[in-house]
């Protein structure tokens, strides 16, 4: 049973509902608090992002699990999308030190360390969508 | 000495434990070596945060939910400053990476460049080359022959690290393996002006002067890249006059063609290549004059060649208080007889 | 180590106006904004009367520029240079490449 809660981001408030429901879900699936705190601070960059560059996109939410030597693993895997201006280089995007909106260490890199796996793609012109899953110790 | 996270854990919790029992210096200075340890294993600010929260519960049952609570949100705050610390991490291990890379095309410029001035009966040569930061751009090289003719190039390669070298390795393999081309200057540069366009980076180009002196009939011929002005000196006259050799960068447009220039050779007569870290030299907030620069060579003109190449570089270099902000090459030919 | 940039869509060219020096900490930022117009194929102008120094670095991004406009058969025109900057496009050669003009016409 795969359940995907959505939130939509198109001002501030957006990014505080996705927060809440990083922080219910993350708590909910067994993390603890610094693992919550990181789920959420990655929630807030990525909404941060959508608002900033595409004006309005959705963060959905989902349990995942995966086979693991103990039986399964449950995670938590976000997916920020937009159809907003696209990234044109994405390689720039992904490289420490390159941010548009001020603010050290965070940016896409910054995002990637806070979670387990990471996956991006995007198309000038088309929209952005990023997913990152962050699994349970 | 490799730690657990649980046993970093625990250990925080024993320092707190000790200090809050009985506050001391000391227990502050435990506190404060325990911390390169957690850095060393980059332990995260949100993690400690959390881990004296729990301390704080196990050893405060009764204490305020609200001190707990303002400890969720420091954590929060904190999130930020691990964030920044990571990519400071990151940040450092390309540099690392960056100046490894450096260091080899450095290593890679050394073997490149001469052991050892050539020695042509008639001429003193001196050259001198500083870099100013860990790898020099500037190159120069000679190639000498049967005919106690040699040949003197100078180059400023733009661009950096391994590329530069490659660019610089071109050079003398241009001038190293092709005889017949050292008299003519113009057709040297066109031939590795081809090569260096197909070979290298949009944006990386190579300024350059080559010359080729004759023992024989005592003629300088020499063509130009687009490179920094030197001087001629006339003994004769007691004069100096710019040597500029007209011609495009290297690299820049693939058919480019460069003209040669000659000029007679008298003894006494002095023949100066320079990078243009010579006359952007700076003194205070502006540069030098080419003037002035006549005028250092002109006050220690009587040594040889070698002793005024080292003590020109000396004076500017001072005026710039040893901080150079370009490579710095400087070469005088001087005909003894 | 300051540099800025701004930038006007013309009738048939775009005007790119930077001001400030142009070496190897601020040409990224410069080849950042003009690499890609040239590679769009837009006549493009680079008003350089606010440009108190370059250095080779900055040079070798004009280079480029060059390259990228050529290729795309689309013009690159550089206007209000100072006498020492000149000295430098003479001095390299890129004068006979390139095309200087020396005023804008309009601002």
């Amino acid at each position: 049973m795969k359940t995907q809660s959505c939130v939509e981001v198109k001002n501030e408030w957006g990014i505080v509902a996705a927060r809440q429901a990083g922080r219910s879900l993350s708590k909910e699936i067994g993390f603890g608090s610094v693992d919550q705190a990181r789920i959420t601070t990655a929630i807030s960059e990525l909404s941060r992002n959508i608002y900033l560059y595409a004006k309005r996109g959705e963060i959905c939410l989902e349990v995942v699990e995966k086979p693991s030597k103990i039986g399964v693993k449950k995670g938590l895997r976000i997916i920020a999308q937009d159809q907003g201006p696209g990234i044109p280089d994405i390689r720039q995007v992904m490289v420490d030190g390159f941010t548009t909106s001020g603010g050290m260490g965070a940016g896409l890199p910054g995002v990637k360390r806070l979670m387990d796996e990471f996956t991006i793609d995007s198309e000038a012109g088309e929209g952005t969508v990023i997913k990152a899953t962050k699994w349970l110790r | 000495m490799k730690e657990t996270v649980q046993n970093l854990e625990e250990t925080y919790k024993h320092i707190l434990k000790m200090f809050l029992h009985q506050k001391s210096e000391h227990g502050l200075y435990e506190a404060q070596q325990f911390s390169k340890v957690l850095l060393e294993h980059q332990v995260s600010p949100e993690e400690l945060i959390s881990v004296h929260r729990e301390v704080l519960e196990e050893l405060f049952p009764t204490i305020a939910e609200e001190v707990l609570d303002s400890l969720d949100l420091l954590l929060e705050v904190m999130m930020g400053y691990g964030m920044a610390y990571r990519e400071h991490q990151s940040l450092r291990d390309r540099q690392l990476e960056l100046e490894s890379e450096i260091e080899v095309a450095a290593n890679m410029q050394q073997t490149l460049l001469p052991k050892e001035i050539p020695s042509i009966g008639s001429l003193d040569i001196g050259v001198i080359s500083v870099p100013a930061a860990k790898m020099s751009g500037d190159y120069y090289h000679y190639i000498k022959d049967d005919n106690q003719s040699v040949g003197v190039a100078i180059a400023d390669i733009i661009g950096k690290g391994v590329p530069a070298a490659l660019c610089m390795s071109m050079i003398k393999y241009a001038m190293d393996s092709l005889p017949e081309q050292r008299l003519q200057p113009a057709a040297l540069l066109e031939n590795l002006n081809r090569v260096v366009e197909q070979n290298i980076d949009d944006n990386m180009f190579i300024t350059m002067m080559y010359g080729s002196y004759d023992s024989r009939t005592h003629e300088f011929h020499y063509s130009g890249a687009g490179h920094e002005p030197g001087f001629f000196y006339f003994a004769k006259h007691d004069q100096f006059e710019e040597l500029f050799a007209k011609g495009i960068a290297l690299g820049v447009s693939r058919d480019a063609k460069f003209r040669e220039y000659s000029r007679k050779i008298e003894t006494g007569d002095l023949i100066v290549f320079l990078s243009d870290g010579v006359t952007e030299s700076r003194i205070g907030d502006r540069f030098i004059d080419r003037e002035e620069i006549i005028g250092l060579i002109r006050n220690y003109m009587h040594l040889s060649a070698q002793e005024v190449v080292e003590s020109v570089y000396y004076e500017l270099a001072k005026l710039q208080d040893f901080q150079l902000k370009d490579d710095f090459t400087l070469m005088i030919i001087r005909r003894e007889v | 180590m300051n540099l800025s940039i701004r930038y006007e869509n013309k009738a048939d060219v775009v005007v790119l106006y930077v001001a400030g020096e142009i070496d190897a900490y601020t040409a990224p930022k410069l080849r950042e904004e003009l690499i890609p117009l040239a590679e769009k194929g837009n006549n493009v102008k680079v008003d350089l009367s606010d440009v108190q120094y370059i250095d080779s670095t900055g040079l070798g991004v004009f280079i480029g520029a060059l390259k990228a406009t050529d290729a795309n058969n689309s013009r690159l025109t550089l206007v209000g240079m100072s006498q020492r900057v000149q000295r430098l496009f003479t001095i390299t050669g890129l004068d006979e490449v390139m095309a200087i003009e020396e005023e804008e016409g309009s601002k």
